[in-house]
Order: structure tokens, then C-alpha cells, then sequence
């Protein structure tokens, strides 16, 4: 056996991993875009308390909260035909793509994560700023749009940089349902090539910067938004 | 609709079977990050000369790396390295004795040292200078200042970050079943495999895990309120 590391394979190895980038994007903006109103639904709520759907949501935050994302995956992926072909005669597993799958686990699960970010910082804003907007005669909407989001975004802002994260990460999982983004390119390289490290470790790196990018992202945006506020040090 | 509940309960039983092989995934990297997670928090926050730099870059770019990547980098290397690296040191054990659960202990223990210690540094940075001008003031040393003063008022203010950890971590002891370690997903699918009810299998197995983790947030509770005793904590 040959060197278990070759720089000519790891850089033989990037112009074939880095197309796949764009399935880990689309994932990631899928969840985060749905996943937003997702969570803006559940907040609402929450915070009208309608009857049925409040318990529900709790119920199901603390699903996805509690649960392993892998887990939910997996669920997805053999739940939604187990349930749904019977009942209409459908065929899912042929006439979805598994990336269909990862798209409705990764909005699902944001939605509760966001939800959760979301509901602690609308409660974080003293009730007294509602009450004053609507003593001024705005109504529940425009106290909601000007006075509550603008404080809103400045406290959500840090759990959901590090939530984007992590949910950057977590997108590496989609290869275990045999969706293949930038890891389980990397894995289809080994199998044949049978020299697996070198593209594990663009991966890596791939991963690395991302991160990287978004918290130096977050931070500076952070920095933007503290408008003369003493930060905490 | 397709659910069977024979299955269900038959996924989970094997589930509940291979528990202690995740109660092990989970404590030993919890033990190994809270140990040298504060050590190197305290070597960040105290700025020991070049180790808190090398320290603050490792942190920060391991944070960057998927826990299942990770651990596919150390399972190939440890599959192809690990008998040089026994014949070197003239052990006699093959990689094939070695169980593999510790390369999937030692990728979660490298992830929760990081985690840990960042929550850790957290709450020493929260902890005012002045308690340590107090400490030396009175005549104590600098270790003994930091094991008789600032780890005591530390261990509140990173319990709840803490909490979140864990629960990270059991989640994220999940992914080990990618190399084929046994735990809880693996176990409740075991049955899966001959009777094909994968989606009962999965559900047995996150039903195990939510019952932990509201069980871990349960405790979490108890020991917050156990511990703020002597802070004011109107949340509590």
C-alpha cells in the first residue's frame, strides 16, 4: 500500500468535491427560508395561545429539541412513505429524490430551533413596549413591525449565527440517506479510488471555512448592531 | 397507514438493550471534556504565554469540523494505522481486537472538550476581576485563588451552558452507528433489518432518546436550583 496521504490526489480530488457544495447550500437555505416562517408560525402560536395548536407545538419542540437529528432523518425518510402510500396508493420512495427528504427534515427541525430563538426573544422585549406602542393608537401589527422586531433582530441575532452553524454541520448527515452532498461525494471518491483520506480532509476544510465565514459574519453584524450599546465584554 | 406496533415494541426493547453502550458514549467524553476543558479554559483566560493562542485556534477551527466527518477521519485512520502504531510501541493487540466504540469515544471527547471549554471560558470571563485582586490580596497563591474562588462561583454560571452540552452530546452520539458502533439507532434497527419496519425502528429509537433528554433536563432543573441556592435568581 501506498502513502496514506498524497497532495496530488487531495488536489486531483477538489474540482470533483466542490460541485456538490451547492447540494449542502441548497439544503441549508431551504431549511433556513422555510424554516423561518415555520417558526414564525409556531411563535404566533404560542403567544395567542390558540387552543389545540399551542400544546402541539410544544409538543413538537420538544420533539425535535430532544431527538437526535440523524434520528429524525431516518424517520423522515421511512415514515412519510410508510404513511402516506397506503392511504393514497402512492409511491414516494420512487417518485421522491432522497434530497426531498433532507429538505423536509431540515425545515421541520429548524422550525422548532428557530421557533424556540424567536419566542425567547419576542419574551425577552419588557411587555411594557407593547403596551406603550399601543397606547399611542398603533395597532398589533405595526407595534409588532416597529417596535418589537427591531429589538427582536438584535437579540436573536448571536443563537442564530451559532444555530447557522450548526445546521451547516448537521447538512453532513444527508449522506447516510444517500443524498450526495460535498461528504458523500467524498465518500463515492473513496470507493473508487480506495484513497478516501485526502477527500475527507477537503471536506474538512470546506466545513472550516464555512464556519468560520459565518461567525466572522455574525460577529460583524453583531458589532453593526450595537448601536452605542455597552457590549458585554 | 403503516405502523406496527408488534414491531415498535420489539425495536424498542433491542433499543433499550444497547443504552448503556450510549450512556458510555456520552459520560466518558462528558468526563474527559469537563476536565480538560476547564484546563484549558483557565489556560485561555489566564493567558498562559503561547499555549492559550495554540489553544484558542485549535477551539475555534475544531468547532468548524461535523462531528460524522470527524469520525470518519479517525475510524479510517485508526483502521489502517492503529497495528504500525502497536508494532511500534510493541503492544501486541490488532485493530481488530479494539472495539471500535473508542474511536467513537475519542471523536466525541475531542468535540465535547471544545464545547465544554468554551462554555467554560464563558463563565470565567463573567466572574469580575476583582474576586482574583481579593484572593491575592488576602495572601493566596494564583491556585489557590482559582480552586477556592473563581471555580466555585464558575460551576453556577456554566450549568445551564453545560446542560445544552449534554444534551448535544447524547444527540450527537447518534452518528457513531455510521461506523458501525451499536447504540441505541443501531440496536432498534437490528430487528428492523429481518422484519423491514425501519420507520418503527427509528421511532423506538427516538422515543428512547426524548425520554432521556427531557430526563436530563429534568435533573438540569433540580441541580440549577440546587446550586443557585445562594444567588438570586428570580427565574428559578
Amino acid at each position: 500500500m501506498d502513502k496514506l496521504f498524497g497532495w496530488e490526489r487531495f488536489f486531483e480530488n477538489i474540482p470533483k468535491i466542490l460541485p456538490y457544495l451547492s447540494v449542502t447550500f441548497r439544503i441549508v437555505v431551504y431549511a433556513t427560508g422555510f424554516g423561518v416562517l415555520l417558526a414564525a408560525f409556531i411563535v404566533l402560536a404560542e403567544l395567542k395561545k390558540i387552543p389545540v395548536l399551542n400544546p402541539f407545538f410544544k409538543v413538537y419542540v420538544s420533539f425535535m429539541r430532544g431527538t437526535p437529528m440523524l434520528v429524525q432523518l431516518m424517520i423522515i425518510y421511512y415514515g412519510i412513505p410508510a404513511l402516506i402510500d397506503p392511504v393514497f396508493g402512492t409511491n414516494i420512495n420512487r417518485g421522491f429524490s432522497a434530497v426531498t427528504f433532507a429538505y423536509i427534515t431540515f425545515i421541520l427541525n429548524q422550525g422548532a430551533f428557530l421557533s424556540a430563538i424567536f419566542y425567547g426573544a419576542i419574551t425577552s422585549i419588557p411587555y411594557g413596549q407593547t403596551e406603550a406602542g399601543f397606547s399611542v393608537g398603533l395597532t398589533e401589527l405595526q407595534t409588532f413591525r416597529r417596535i418589537l422586531l427591531p429589538q427582536m433582530v438584535r437579540i436573536a441575532l448571536p443563537p442564530f449565527g451559532s444555530d447557522l452553524v450548526g445546521l451547516f454541520q448537521n447538512s453532513s448527515l444527508v449522506f447516510l440517506i444517500g443524498v450526495t452532498d460535498i461528504m458523500g461525494r467524498a465518500k463515492s471518491i473513496g470507493a473508487a479510488t480506495k484513497h478516501v483520506l485526502e477527500a475527507y480532509v477537503f471536506v474538512v476544510i470546506i466545513y472550516i471555512v464555512i464556519s468560520l465565514t459565518i461567525r466572522l459574519l455574525f460577529y460583524y453584524l453583531n458589532t453593526k448592531l450595537e448601536y452605542g450599546r455597552e457590549g458585554v465584554k | 397507514m403503516n405502523f406496527n406496533t408488534a414491531h415498535f415494541f420489539e425495536s424498542f426493547l433491542y433499543g433499550i438493550k444497547y443504552f448503556p453502550n450510549t450512556l458510555r458514549l456520552v459520560f466518558i467524553p462528558l468526563a474527559i471534556g469537563l476536565i480538560l476543558g476547564t484546563v484549558i479554559a483557565l489556560a485561555r483566560v489566564y493567558k498562559v504565554p503561547v499555549l492559550c493562542k495554540l489553544l484558542g485556534i485549535f477551539v475555534t477551527v475544531y468547532q468548524g469540523v461535523p462531528i460524522v466527518v470527524a469520525l470518519m477521519i479517525y475510524n479510517l485512520v485508526f483502521m489502517l494505522k492503529f497495528n504500525d502504531l502497536a508494532g511500534f510501541l510493541h503492544i501486541k493487540t490488532k485493530a481488530a481486537d479494539v472495539d471500535n466504540i473508542w474511536v467513537g469515544i475519542f471523536a466525541l471527547s475531542l468535540t465535547a472538550v471544545c464545547s465544554i471549554s468554551e462554555a467554560i471560558r464563558g463563565a470565567l470571563l463573567s466572574i469580575d476581576k476583582g474576586q482574583d485582586e481579593a484572593g491575592y490580596s488576602v495572601g493566596l497563591t494564583k491556585v489557590q485563588t482559582i480552586r477556592r474562588i473563581i471555580i466555585p462561583q464558575m460551576i453556577p454560571a456554566a450549568i445551564p451552558t453545560l446542560i445544552n452540552h449534554v444534551v448535544g452530546l447524547i444527540k450527537a452520539s447518534s452518528v457513531v452507528m455510521a461506523i458501525g458502533i451499536i447504540e441505541i439507532v443501531a440496536g432498534a434497527t437490528i430487528p428492523s433489518s429481518r422484519t423491514y419496519s425501519f420507520f418503527e425502528g427509528y421511532v423506538a429509537a427516538a422515543v428512547i432518546y426524548w425520554a432521556f433528554t427531557i430526563m436530563i433536563e429534568y435533573l438540569a432543573k433540580v441541580l440549577r436550583r440546587h446550586t443557585g441556592r445562594f444567588r438570586r435568581n428570580p427565574y428559578d
